[in-house]
């Protein structure tokens, strides 16, 4: 038993004396005011591709059709924070399953640590946003999401109706057949007897 | 800008500890006793609480004004997801999914037992529909009554759901995306529809459903029951309208029997049985908390995975809150090559920390079978001392969503006045400063309620090892303290670890 105390008292006091840390989650949209509030709200995602940390930004946060808007993207090595010094590609296309046709928005130099890109969109939709670059002869390539204007909600509320009615209709008919078929079975067993 | 929460002081710490030990040396002293004891007072008879539970034993309505609040509600969170702001600070969808119900429904899981699933929006929805009706019995043809497959009829497909769930919720972020959680919403109702379309009762609610189970299985340690006040008629009647139903009232829709209900894993509170019971003989009546875990529940192998599964999951969610796991996952990310969000990585994480606990658990009970003087089947004793998982999840599960609503939840009246979040901005720093220095009760109260139920949760786990390893022994005169080591060294392991992770600062979730 003094042996079981002594192991408990041991692990507790290893487990405690770890130090503490906090924590971000990466590769998730958030949203920011700027440290001054009165500075437009960003959209902001952080990810990881390869050897970078990348950062992109787009202002403002909820751009709309026909409005000036910029996304900032920071590319950064894991290893030892530099950033990346090249060229980088944006490119656009429609967030969709079937969406084929990708545009070039533009080819970006650093400027100090960030890569600008300005945009103007004419129609409201969801887009993604793709920036591809090089880096030691690796390719690398990753997608943002950007909306423009108001997002079209109704896809979801519809396809959640039909495949319930789908479901209601299916089980109805069923039922109807069942009651059916047994009606038929009783006559039979009424005109037999 | 990231705002974290501080976590527990030392002091509280070390109370916590010093009252565990004392803890310890009491149980491991001692010898159980192998009679069965239960403590328990009708709410009836208390003032406000019995007149409230008389109310709602008597009549459909109250129950119904309830749920149609909570459909309201409800279909509110996917309007405000589907159509509101994505900043989800300020969209309803996501403050009062995650920061309010998601935290606050574990806290009342203890006092009110499953009373969720009473007013659970997915089931009144998929009830409403199916059935058309608010409340009276369905026409047997509204639904394809079909029974459930044998291979379906456990709590695999909940743990399954559970796992998912949790997945979304860190791995994918849902939490802080309005738009994701109303289309996970709108999948619930799907999935409720057709499964209460198909098979007979609420075959959702009692296989499927991973909130309902885990409210079910954390309402064996609630301190309510819903019990026969005099379990004398209950053996002796014949008709069992509680299973049955009547003309007027569904039968009971997980297959209880009244009469012979020791565990509350699988009751709704849907009070078809207080309703029905020719006899008026049931009702509410407050207990002894953990009663059922301690000695009524029966050992499932299924339901020690899923008891074994929340154990995981709750500490992962604490484990996802440490820079070391975001370096990690980051490590990992690079070495598998995964981008973006680095799901990949995050999965394997995942499927890591929920597995470790169950390998150290399946370890110490092979050795615990070792040094009993029985002869016992593996599988039995796992499934029978899982239940000491039950109160090591349940108590980390609330301290850490104490947390996330005590500091998270101010500004929602805000929110409820604008759900869809229309024209507001992201919280600027200062409203982060203010909402993180104003929790919504003292800091102090708050540590005392955290290390408080830490100890809380270890003295049930304890009492529930020495219990039901008194009953595996059968002969108390066989009963060595030293077969209790092994469960003590995994109660212990557990409590240090998650401990640990309250004494970390944990990140705001929005």
């Amino acid at each position: 038993m003094q042996y079981l105390k002594t192991l408990i008292i041991a692990t507790l006091l290893c487990v405690f004396a770890l130090p503490a840390y906090a924590h971000h989650v990466l590769g998730r949209p958030s949203y920011s005011l700027g440290e001054d509030s009165n500075t437009p709200p960003s959209m902001q995602v952080e990810t990881q591709i390869g050897d970078f940390y990348v950062t992109y930004m787009a202002f403002p946060a909820f751009p709309k059709p026909n409005e000036q808007g910029r996304v900032n993207l920071y590319a950064s090595r894991i290893d030892n924070g530099l950033p990346f010094d090249g060229k980088v590609t944006f490119k656009v296309r429609d967030d969709s399953w079937f969406a084929s046709k990708t545009e070039v928005l533009g080819v970006q130099d650093i400027d100090e640590v960030v890569y600008r890109q300005g945009f103007i969109f004419k129609n409201d939709g969801d887009y993604i946003i793709t920036a591809e670059f090089e880096s030691g002869g690796e390719p690398y390539q990753i997608d943002f999401p950007l909306r423009i204007g108001e997002p079209l909600a109704v896809g979801p509320i519809g396809i959640t109706v039909a495949v319930l009615f789908f479901i209601l209709l299916v089980v109805n008919i069923l039922q109807r057949k069942r009651r059916f078929s047994l009606k038929a079975k009783r006559a039979r067993e009424e005109n037999n007897s | 800008m990231i705002m974290t929460h501080a976590g527990l002081p030392d002091t509280w710490v070390w109370f916590a500890l010093s009252v565990m030990m004392l803890a310890l040396l009491w149980v491991l002293v001692r010898t159980p006793s192998n009679t069965s004891t239960q403590h328990f007072m009708n709410i009836e008879r208390l003032p406000v609480l019995g007149q409230l539970a008389r109310l709602f034993a008597a009549s459909p309505w109250p129950l119904l004004i309830l749920k149609f609040i909570s459909v309201a509600l409800f279909l509110t969170v996917i309007a405000a997801g589907l159509f509101g702001t994505p900043i989800p600070e300020r969209n309803l969808a996501t403050t009062l999914t995650w920061t309010v119900w998601w935290a606050g429904l574990i806290i009342t899981v203890f006092f009110l037992g499953s009373a969720w699933c009473a007013v659970c929006p997915w089931d009144t929805i998929a009830s409403w529909l199916v059935k058309h009706r608010l409340w009276r019995r369905a026409d047997e043809s509204s639904s394809l009554g079909l029974k459930v497959p044998k291979a379906w009829r456990n709590v695999w497909p909940a743990l399954a759901m559970f796992i998912g769930l949790t997945w979304l919720e860190l791995g994918v972020g849902v939490t802080t995306n309005p738009y994701a959680t109303a289309l996970l919403s709108l999948v619930m109702i799907v999935l409720a529809t057709i499964y209460m379309a198909v098979f007979e009762g609420k075959a959702f609610c009692k296989h499927v459903c991973p909130v309902g189970r885990t409210v079910g299985f954390y309402a064996q340690l609630s301190m309510v029951e819903l019990r026969p006040r005099q379990q004398q008629r209950c053996d002796n009647c014949e008709t069992l309208e509680c299973y049955h139903g009547t003309d007027e009232v569904e039968p009971c829709p997980t297959h209880l029997v009244m009469g012979t209900l020791k565990q509350s894993t699988y009751c709704t509170s849907c009070s078809a049985c207080t309703m029905s019971c020719p006899h008026d003989n049931v009702g509410w009546r407050v207990r002894s908390p953990a009663t059922e875990a301690i000695q009524h529940a029966r050992p499932h192998w299924g339901e020690a995975w899923f008891m074994l599964g929340l154990l995981g999951l709750t500490t992962f969610h604490g484990i996802t809150m440490l820079e070391s796991w975001e370096k990690g996952l980051s490590s990992v990310g690079q070495w598998l090559g995964d981008s973006g969000q680095l799901i990949l990585s995050f999965s394997l994480g995942m499927g890591l920390v929920f597995f470790l606990p169950i390998l150290l658990y399946a370890i110490l009970i092979k050795i615990t079978q070792r040094l009993m003087p029985i002869e016992i089947n593996f599988k039995q004793l796992f499934s029978k001392l899982a239940f000491i998982s039950l109160p090591l999840a349940f108590v980390y599960h609330l301290a850490h969503n104490l947390n996330h609503l005590v500091r998270e939840s101010r500004g929602f009246t805000e929110v409820l006045m604008n759900p869809l979040g229309r024209g507001s901005l992201p919280l600027s720093s200062h409203e982060l400063h203010t909402r993180h220095m104003s929790p919504l009760i003292s800091e102090q109260l708050l540590y005392g309620l955290q290390a408080g139920l830490m100890v809380f949760g270890f003295w049930l786990a304890l009492q529930i090892l020495q219990r039901r390893t008194m009953e595996t022994l059968t002969d108390q005169a066989a009963w060595r303290s030293h077969y209790l080591l092994p469960g003590v060294i995994f109660i212990i392991s557990v409590t240090a670890f998650n401990l640990w992770l309250l004494v970390q600062p944990m990140i705001m979730r929005m």
